[in-house]
């Protein structure tokens, strides 16, 4: 496991495109913190410093990490596989004595070492904000964030096993990462549109990358959520534990489908 | 040992048969040409043996199983283009090929000396030309000391200078005992290069053997004058000699190996035939080779 790992890191160490894609949500989940330290107070929603302080932080950084895990990892991900295909260096690789079998298995470690690596880095980050900007702060308080720390985890995985699904079907970068892209930020939200209007029920909520988003929710999403129980008698989210759930099963099926596509193909 | 057995080996693309049941074998040390016109199933054989193609039927073997499914890692090969990362230098990129193979003891220096790379050993690989890096791509074949190393068309666009690098290189490798498979469809290159070598042709074996069993003892005679009917009239009527084709200049005929050259020359001069071109050789594998395709197209 070990090996294939460093393999995988001598192989992008050098790539501009990903050390750039890394880089971006290094710099920009801690940006992202700055800027909501600067935004005004909503009176009876939110006060000064409510979004960077201890609990809150970590709802606002998990929402703020989620869009840049899905974007920069995601398109990450992608880009490792398609840039494979494109230097023909996966076909290489198996040429010289990698099986197809460690290599779709260098690729998972890629997306568990990632999604470790961005998970600490959002709770060092959170964790120091939220120090800096809460009044009173103690580590009982600091620690109180259902389970947020393995929920960005798992949102991770599923971000970056879905993008690598895409990468294995079409193999072609800009194909890839454009359906990824438009699934996410459009295509679920069209199809729940229309589901919900063929049927009202909390079954809109299942879809694979709702229930993703629903690890890490927008935190004024209660408010939300109290707003939308007036027009339909179901929750607007997932609970996490659900979500969880729905993820951890929805991370399985990329996986496999991603795993069936690999070996069924020639390289 | 024998390296290689394949068993009715058979690809289909669609509709298009690219391999139709080819068997064929390599013993330990051979130099193995796999000669064949333009998509006549070269490339589509060693992509199956190396396992990204998958055949549609047959099997093959490689070291009569000896190493299990880690057979690869006992392989070096270049499969059509050299295929690297573009952002690594040579070092960097080799070093990727060593951990694939799992292999601690390489000395990249002097495999980049044994291929003229030694000096660029820094640039990134997106700067070297096509015939440096077909010459990485070599060395990368060295990599781990496989017991084989397969070549499919080394001096595939490369200039005349390439060409004589890489086919130096490869005599080089050949002459350290390794078990050398090679597919080209140029024929100048298999013949000065292989032991041994299989034809196909539209994915079907027409020959295989060692050079000299593939190439017959005729000799090959280019006989050639003022009045080239007049000759063709007198060759003819002979029978010892057996007319081939024609061009303006001479006619290309095959007689047996014991053929006396200077009797024939002594019975033009008689019969008042002068010549002004008299060339006796042995027949070349690109003769053998035309003789057994279009024997096939014949057929």
């Amino acid at each position: 496991m070990l090996r294939l790992l460093k393999l995988e890191f001598s192989k992008f160490r050098k790539s501009t495109v990903i050390v750039l894609l890394a880089s971006f949500y290094f710099l920009f989940l801690p940006f992202s913190m700055y800027v909501a330290t600067t935004l005004p107070e909503i009176p009876g929603l939110a006060t000064k410093n409510t979004l960077v302080s201890f609990t809150k932080v970590w709802e606002y950084a998990g929402y703020a990490g989620n869009w840049m895990v899905f974007f920069f990892f995601g398109v990450l991900m992608i880009y490792t596989i398609s840039l494979e295909v494109r230097f023909k260096t996966m076909r290489q690789s198996i040429i010289i004595g990698l099986s197809r079998k460690e290599f779709f298995i260098s690729k998972l470690l890629i997306i568990l070492a990632l999604a470790l690596i961005a998970s600490l880095y959002y709770a060092l980050v959170t964790f120091i904000i939220g120090w800096l900007n809460t009044s009173e702060p103690d580590l009982a308080l600091a620690f109180t964030n259902e389970w947020a720390i393995p929920r960005y985890f798992l949102m991770c995985v599923s971000y970056m096993s879905f993008a690598m699904m895409f990468a294995y079907i079409f193999r072609n970068a800009g194909v890839a990462i454009f359906i990824y892209l438009s699934y996410v930020m459009i295509g679920e939200n069209l199809i729940r549109l229309a589901h919900l209007k063929f049927q009202e029920s909390g079954l809109t909520n299942y879809y694979p990358m709702n229930a993703t988003e629903d690890l890490m929710p927008l935190p004024l999403f209660k408010l939300a959520e109290y707003i939308q129980k007036k027009e339909f008698d179901f929750d607007l989210l997932l609970s996490y534990g659900t979500a969880a759930t729905m993820t951890s099963i929805y991370i399985c099926i990329f996986i496999a489908i991603s795993y069936y596509n690999f070996m069924k193909k020639d390289v | 040992m024998q390296v290689l057995k394949i068993n009715n080996l058979t690809k289909d693309y669609g509709r298009i048969r690219a391999l139709d049941h080819l068997n064929m074998t390599v013993e330990q040390g051979q130099i193995m040409g796999i000669l064949g016109p333009n998509g006549s199933g070269k490339t589509t054989t060693l992509g199956i043996i190396l396992g990204i193609l998958k055949q549609s039927e047959g099997d093959f073997t490689w070291f009569e199983n000896k190493y299990g499914k880690s057979h690869r890692l006992k392989i070096g090969s270049i499969l059509e283009t050299p295929n690297f990362f573009p952002y690594l230098n040579a070092l960097e990129n080799l070093d990727i090929v060593r951990q694939i193979k799992g292999s601690s003891d390489d000395n990249y220096d002097e495999l980049l000396k044994l291929v003229k790379l030694y000096g660029r050993r820094k640039s990134t690989f997106k700067t070297y030309s096509l015939g440096m890096k077909q010459r990485l791509a070599i060395a990368a074949t060295l990599i781990g000391d496989p017991e084989v190393v397969i070549f499919d068309e080394p001096t595939n666009g490369l200039d005349p200078e390439g060409i004589a690098e890489v086919r130096n290189t490869l005599q080089k490798i050949a002459s350290r005992g390794k078990t050398v498979i090679m597919a080209s469809h140029i024929l100048d290159e298999v013949e000065k290069i292989c032991s041994h070598v299989t034809i196909i042709k539209r994915g079907k074996l027409m020959a295989s053997g060692s050079i000299g069993n593939i190439l017959s003892n005729d000799l090959t005679l280019e006989i050639g004058c003022h009045d080239l009917e007049l000759l063709k009239n007198y060759l003819s009527g002979r029978t010892d000699i057996r007319l081939d084709h024609q061009n303006d200049k001479f006619i290309t005929c095959l007689a047996d190996e014991q053929f006396d050259v200077a009797q024939l020359n002594f019975d033009l001069h008689t019969k008042n035939i002068p010549l002004t071109h008299l060339v006796a050789r042995k027949t070349r594998l690109e003769e053998e080779f035309l003789t057994i395709t279009s024997a096939q197209n014949r057929n």
